[in-house]
Formats: structure tokens, C-alpha cells, sequence
């Protein structure tokens, strides 16, 4: 899978991905969870996520709606994450040397 | 506080469409997390944002990120279509077995051409549909051992489902056999007469068929789902094989409903030919069972129209996602 162009939703994104791999969560608790989004940032990346299918909303509990990771987000946020694991050691690598 | 006042007027900033799907929720946040003039100047620039991505349709950077689910989708579509050529098949063999059109077919050179060419169809869709197909359910087999458990559950389905219609043919046999005897069910059926009870047994036979197909098609459509890989390696002997597996699907999907396409037009050149030399049997009642010859293949045209449709819709969709490319 290609890394798609998240632009200023870039790690919001990545960091709910992360957030909902622990677990379903609704917007404020994954606000809580992940502490640097607001949430407006939040919602912009959720819709955009949701769109594309890498969460998938659960029925509403009163007006908090819990998202929770489709297969799909799985795969891309492991992908992301063993690129970025690739990146890290290797910058750690060059630091080192 | 003055922020959660004029809650409600930032939350209609954003388009109604927006609104309508994430609005309840969005509010709920608002509610909780609203203290700053800083958190308004955020809400207005998520409203611009909501109103320029309404504007821009869907977000081109994110169509390689559906790429793996309309691929998956274009194979699972063409499954699907290929599980229904299956039931529109049994049901054409039915219409044919014992009719006159057979004895027709070996004076007849176009309408033994069609035939075979309706099976020759069959042959490259099942072998295409097990060649493509063996990767992903081996795949999707070791995930349900491994990491995704809840799959086994559905992949019991398709096993059940042999079974019971294993047990059904079973008991018609014991019925045939006359180890089983059934009020209304005669042992051997004389030509022109097809007793109620038969009829009963044998249309048993084909509803159990058709939910065992349908039932097995979703539990396959699910287990798929719900596997979340793409990429996978085999270990053969003397040779590790790494296979995308929906990719490597996806030429074998194409192959297969090309096959239900000639499949499709065969049918129609035998049962024109058939029925041209034959429309007494055509107005007649030489279905299964006596029933009536053009429900049966009216039917079936209908049934394998509708799979082809399905298979070149899925293919469309993954020719669209830019798979092929």
C-alpha cells in the first residue's frame, strides 16, 4: 500500500490509527488518549479516515460515536509504522557511526 | 461560558452533509473540549476545510489507499458471480437432462458447439476461480489459525454446508433405495408423470443447494473482510514464494468472467437453436420435474446475465482503482 498525502492531517491521522489499535474509542477518549490533537484537528482526520475506509464507526451511544480499526487500517498503520522503524534505526545507525 | 453559548452557531459553519454524519458527535466533543478563543479560530478552519473537501469530491491523494478494498471487492464480486454461473449451471444440466434437445445435439453441430462451448467456459471459470483463489484462501486459512480466530467460525460455514447437502443427497438415496419410505414419493419415476412428493424431495434438494451456496458465499465474503493481509509467503519445497494476493487474483478474474460471458452467449445460441428445432418442447413442460421449459430457461439466462453483469461491474471498479496499471 502506498503512502497516501495525509497534508496537515498527516499525523492526527496516524496518531488515531494508533490510538484505536489499543481499542474502540470515541472522539473525546481518543482526544485523551493521544493528548496533542484538538478536536476539530481530530474530526477533520477522522471523516478522512472513515472516507477511506481505515476506521469504521460504531452505533452512536447517546451522541458519542466510538470508532474502532477496519483490517485495513491495520495493515496501513503497520506498514507505516515498520517504515518508520526502518527510518529510525537507520538514522540511529548514522548517528552511531 | 461564552464558548459553549455559541456552540451551536461554529457547529453550523460546517456543510449540512457534514453535519447530518458527524454533527451529534462533533457537538458532544465541543461541549467538553471548548475553552479558548484559540479552540473557535480551530473550528473555523475545520469548517473551511469540510466545505473545500466537500468541494473537491473525493480526495485523489486517498484513492491508492482504497486500492487493496477495491481489489478485494473486484475479486469477491467475481467469486460471487462465479458461485451463481454454479447454481445457473445445475439448473441448465437439469433442463437438459433427458430432454430431446440431447439426442437433437448429436445430429445437430451448433447446438453441440454451444453445448460444449458451455462447458468448456465452465472448466477455465472453475479452474481460474481455484488457480486465483488458492493463495488468498490459504491465506485467509493460516490467519484464522494464527492471529484472526474468529474466522474459523466462518469458515465452518462452507464445510456445514457440504455436509448437509451431502446428508440431503444421502437420504434421497436411502428414499431411491427404498431403505426410506416416504408417503407421496415413488422409488422410480415413469416418464410424463412426476409424483408431488418427488417434486417436494427433489426441490428440497435444490433450496438446501442454493442456501448452503448463498450461506457459504457470505461466510467466505466475511472471513476475507476480515483478514487484514495483502501480502503473503509461501514455503514450497526447494522455493519461498512471495504472492500479492489479490493481484495475483485478479488476471484469473478477468479470465473467469470472460468465461461466464461466452458462458452467457453459449447459452443463449443453444437454447435458440433448441428451441427452433424443437418448440414443442420449448412450450412444454420439460424442466426438472416436469416443470415448465421456459421458467426454467428464461431463469437461468436471467441468473447468468445478472452474475456476468456482477463479475464486470467488480472488474470495472478494480480496473478503475488503477489496479491493473
Amino acid at each position: 500500500m502506498e503512502a497516501p498525502e495525509f497534508g496537515r492531517f498527516s499525523d492526527p491521522a496516524i496518531l488515531i490509527l494508533a490510538s484505536l489499535a489499543g481499542g474502540e474509542k470515541h472522539g473525546y477518549a481518543m482526544m485523551e488518549d493521544i493528548k496533542a490533537t484538538a478536536g476539530v484537528t481530530l474530526y477533520g482526520a477522522l471523516s478522512r479516515l472513515e472516507q477511506n475506509t481505515l476506521i469504521k464507526a460504531l452505533p452512536a451511544d447517546e451522541r458519542r460515536r466510538p470508532y474502532r480499526l477496519t483490517p485495513q487500517g491495520a495493515v496501513f498503520l503497520r506498514q507505516y509504522l515498520t517504515s518508520l522503524e526502518k527510518f529510525v534505526s537507520l538514522g540511529l545507525k548514522r548517528l552511531a557511526a | 461560558m461564552i464558548f459553549q453559548k455559541i456552540r451551536p452557531w461554529l457547529t453550523r459553519l460546517y456543510p449540512r452533509a457534514w453535519r447530518e454524519r458527524y454533527g451529534a458527535e462533533f457537538d458532544a466533543l465541543l461541549e467538553q473540549c471548548l475553552h479558548s478563543p484559540l479552540d473557535v479560530v480551530d473550528v473555523f478552519l475545520g469548517a473551511l476545510d469540510a466545505h473545500l473537501q466537500l468541494w473537491a469530491g473525493e480526495n485523489v491523494n486517498w484513492r491508492m489507499m482504497n486500492m487493496v478494498n477495491k481489489l478485494r471487492t473486484t475479486i469477491l464480486l467475481v467469486f460471487t458471480a462465479f458461485i451463481g454461473f454454479v447454481i445457473a449451471g445445475f439448473g441448465l444440466v437439469g433442463l437438459a437432462d433427458d430432454s430431446p434437445m440431447i439426442p437433437l445435439m448429436q445430429t445437430n453441430t451448433p447446438l453441440a458447439v454451444s453445448w460444449y462451448m458451455i462447458h468448456a467456459g465452465a472448466i477455465v471459470a472453475f479452474l481460474t476461480v481455484v488457480i486465483g483463489g488458492l493463495p488468498l484462501v490459504l491465506t485467509v486459512i493460516r490467519k484464522a489459525f494464527t492471529t484472526n480466530r474468529r474466522n474459523l467460525a466462518l469458515l465452518l460455514v462452507p464445510v456445514i454446508s457440504l455436509l448437509v447437502i451431502l446428508a440431503y443427497v444421502g437420504f434421497i438415496f436411502l428414499v431411491w433405495t427404498g431403505r426410506i419410505v416416504l408417503p407421496g414419493v415413488v422409488q422410480v419415476v415413469q416418464p410424463g408423470f412426476f409424483p408431488v412428493g418427488n417434486r417436494w424431495l427433489m426441490e428440497g434438494l435444490m433450496l438446501v443447494f442454493i442456501l448452503g451456496a448463498a450461506a457459504s458465499t457470505w461466510a467466505v465474503w466475511k472471513a476475507i473482510t476480515a483478514t487484514d493481509t495483502q501480502r503473503e509467503t509461501f514455503h514450497i519445497p526447494a522455493r519461498t514464494l512471495t504472492v500479492d494476493i489479490y493481484r495475483f487474483a485478479f488476471v484469473p478474474a478477468v479470465i473467469a468472467s470472460v468465461s461466464m460471458l461466452v458462458m452467457l452467449i453459449s447459452t443463449l445460441v443453444w437454447g435458440w437453436i433448441s428451441f427452433t428445432a424443437l418448440p414443442q418442447v420449448f412450450f412444454g413442460n420439460f424442466g426438472p420435474w416436469l416443470t415448465n421449459t421456459q421458467i426454467w430457461y428464461f431463469g437461468i439466462l436471467v441468473l447468468m446475465f445478472l452474475c456476468t453483469l456482477m463479475a464486470f461491474i467488480g472488474l470495472a471498479r478494480g480496473h478503475k482503482a488503477g489496479i491493473t496499471a
